[in-house]
């Protein structure tokens, strides 16, 4: 018999999700890679690895290294391009029935409103927008730290895209609530948090009195950055009437609980998906049971409970 | 043609580590069933608590058990070693492409721990009874993996076979053998010798490619080289588009 998930659907400010388990960009791609190990359109959405207007290489030097707690990136964007997405991508996540949010990244305002109106002409339901890559030279992270340049932009954005549309944010910031407060004033109608921290490594390699060095700047993800995130959560949910989709190192069931406590609606499951790609279907499972076994009326009761 | 199948996570069960020789270990990983691989396909292990799992060639494919062959070089593979007969593993494969097998006279050619994919490669081409021979290049004889079944080998000191790097003795094997393919393995300055020389003689090359993964199933974009396609440069991902690539496609630097 099918399992019934129908307690854990989320509204999430107009977009509905069947269950608050997303996987965060960069670490799913476009979804046909997890085909092998789980049933992708059971998750509550996945959201795309960026898109930006023209396909990007991305960077050249090492890309990703291991660190305690975690690793660090610095692929620079690589993607195929919206055109690329909407006529090769898209079509195959429609098929395969998978709720999909896209991530649009951009360098300038103007490369971000030709994409967003890509969008808005594909019918895109869900855009998330992606202010906040550590890992690319220009624009992006500049719009996400600070709050006058965000305001603008998606202001803009949301002038010529009318889908449901998600800022994703950086905690590379003074003030977090005030780029939140700046994403939600220009009409975002959800924000996501958090980004990647930044970070670097310097992996040294000591052989007889000489170093070998090898070094990774870029996006430091992964179970470490969890408190970062939680903390990020809970002083936007403070400030916000938005919806907050918790991101950061969740890798368990009482992780997700974590960041429902701190004010999310919905969290995403990113550098997991690596280690254990079966790791959002099982939290979906785990949490359904969970709210089975207890008890709860639904997962709206249950994030009640939790913030009390 | 060997059909080979959907990558997979399994719960499989560790069986005896054993050294092989005075730097590598093989360990054998019992799936509970019957796994196809072609040779140049890796597995991904995942390392008690560390967040990328860590990818390992095929040594060998028996009976539903895969083998690697593996050197102790950081906290991945000192828990690998550490994993007692019985001891629950979890692994995903087979992944990456794997060689492209060709009836056509082989040369093969493993240095290093990159052996292990070419020795699984030799058991493959054996069964099709393709004519091919192994060269193996090692620091010194106690590097050897004892139970290998290599036709030449060749060592840094000169304490086993031919004395030397393997480099050295490229042109001289082709010259011999006249092959009309080789596969590779090995570290990468040895790998552009030998797709340098394909290139020379214009003999195919085929060469398994080693990089540091995050997802190991083409997702991250964390471990792609430089390939030509089309008179264009572009991204490759050595987990998923390869680990095999053709000698002449890959950008050399």
């Amino acid at each position: 018999m099918a399992v019934d998930f129908s307690k854990l659907t989320v509204n999430l400010n107009g977009f509905i999700l069947e269950n608050p388990i997303m996987t965060a960009s960069g670490t799913y791609g476009y979804s046909s890679e997890y085909n092998d190990f789980i049933d992708v359109s059971k998750l509550g959405a996945i959201v795309t690895k960026a898109i930006s207007l023209t396909p990007r290489e991305g960077n050249k030097h090492i890309r990703i290294t291991e660190t305690k707690a975690g690793m660090i990136n610095s692929i620079g964007l690589e993607n195929v391009g919206i055109q690329e997405f909407i006529n090769k991508k898209l079509p195959v996540l429609k098929e395969n029935n998978i709720n999909f949010v896209m991530n649009l990244a951009g360098s300038t305002l103007d490369e971000y409103l030709e994409t967003a109106k890509i969008c808005e002409l594909n019918k895109i339901k869900a855009v998330e927008l992606n202010v906040s890559c550590p890992n690319v030279k220009s624009g992006c992270l500049e719009f996400g730290t600070e709050e006058n340049s965000l305001y603008n932009l998606v202001k803009a954005v949301r002038e010529v895209y009318k889908g449901f549309l998600i800022v994703k944010l950086t905690p590379n910031v003074t003030s977090i609530e005030k780029i939140g407060e700046a994403a939600e004033k220009a009409g975002a109608n959800a924000v996501s948090a958090i980004n990647t921290l930044k970070g670097t490594s310097i992996k040294i390699n000591r052989i007889r009195g000489k170093f070998q060095k090898e070094t990774v700047q870029g996006g430091y993800s992964g179970v470490g950055i969890k408190p970062v995130a939680i903390n990020a959560v809970c002083r936007l949910y403070k400030v916000l009437n938005i919806p907050i989709i918790g991101i950061g190192g969740i890798e368990t069931l009482d992780d997700v609980l974590e960041f429902f406590a701190a004010g999310a609606q919905a969290v995403q499951i990113g550098t997991a998906n690596f280690t254990h790609p079966d790791i959002a279907e099982k939290l979906i499972f785990e949490l359904n049971n969970y709210i089975e076994t207890n008890g709860f009326k639904d997962l709206d009761e249950l994030k009640r409970e939790l913030r009390e | 043609m060997i059909q080979t199948q959907n990558k997979k996570i399994y719960k499989a069960v560790a069986e005896t580590v054993k050294q092989v020789s005075s730097s590598s270990y093989f360990i054998e990983i019992n799936c509970g069933e019957k796994i196809n691989i072609k040779a140049g396909q890796f597995i991904s292990i995942y390392c008690n608590g560390l967040t990328l799992r860590r990818p390992f060639s095929v040594y060998s494919n028996k009976n539903g058990k895969i083998g690697i062959l593996f050197k102790e070089r950081g906290k991945g593979t000192k828990y690998i070693k550490s994993l007692k007969t019985g001891d629950l593993i979890d692994i995903i494969g087979p992944l990456g492409n794997g060689f492209n097998i060709k009836d056509k006279k082989s040369l093969l050619i493993g240095a290093g721990i990159g052996i292990a994919p070419i020795s699984f490669l030799k058991s493959q081409l054996e069964e099709r009874n393709i004519t091919c021979i192994f060269a193996g290049g090692f620091l010194n004889k106690n590097e050897i993996p004892i139970g290998i079944n290599i036709d030449k080998i060749y060592t840094d000191d000169g304490s086993y076979g031919g004395k030397g790097s393997i480099i050295d003795y490229i042109e001289g094997l082709i010259n011999e053998y006249k092959p009309e393919i080789i596969y590779a393995c090995g570290p990468l300055i040895v790998l552009k010798n030998i797709a340098l020389a394909g290139q020379k003689h214009n003999v195919e090359t085929q060469i398994a490619m080693e990089k540091v993964m995050a997802c190991g199933i083409g997702v991250c974009r964390g471990c792609v080289i430089d390939i030509k396609k089309d008179n264009k440069i572009v991204n490759a991902t050595v987990c998923k588009d390869g680990p095999v690539f053709s000698g002449s496609e890959v950008v050399w630097r």
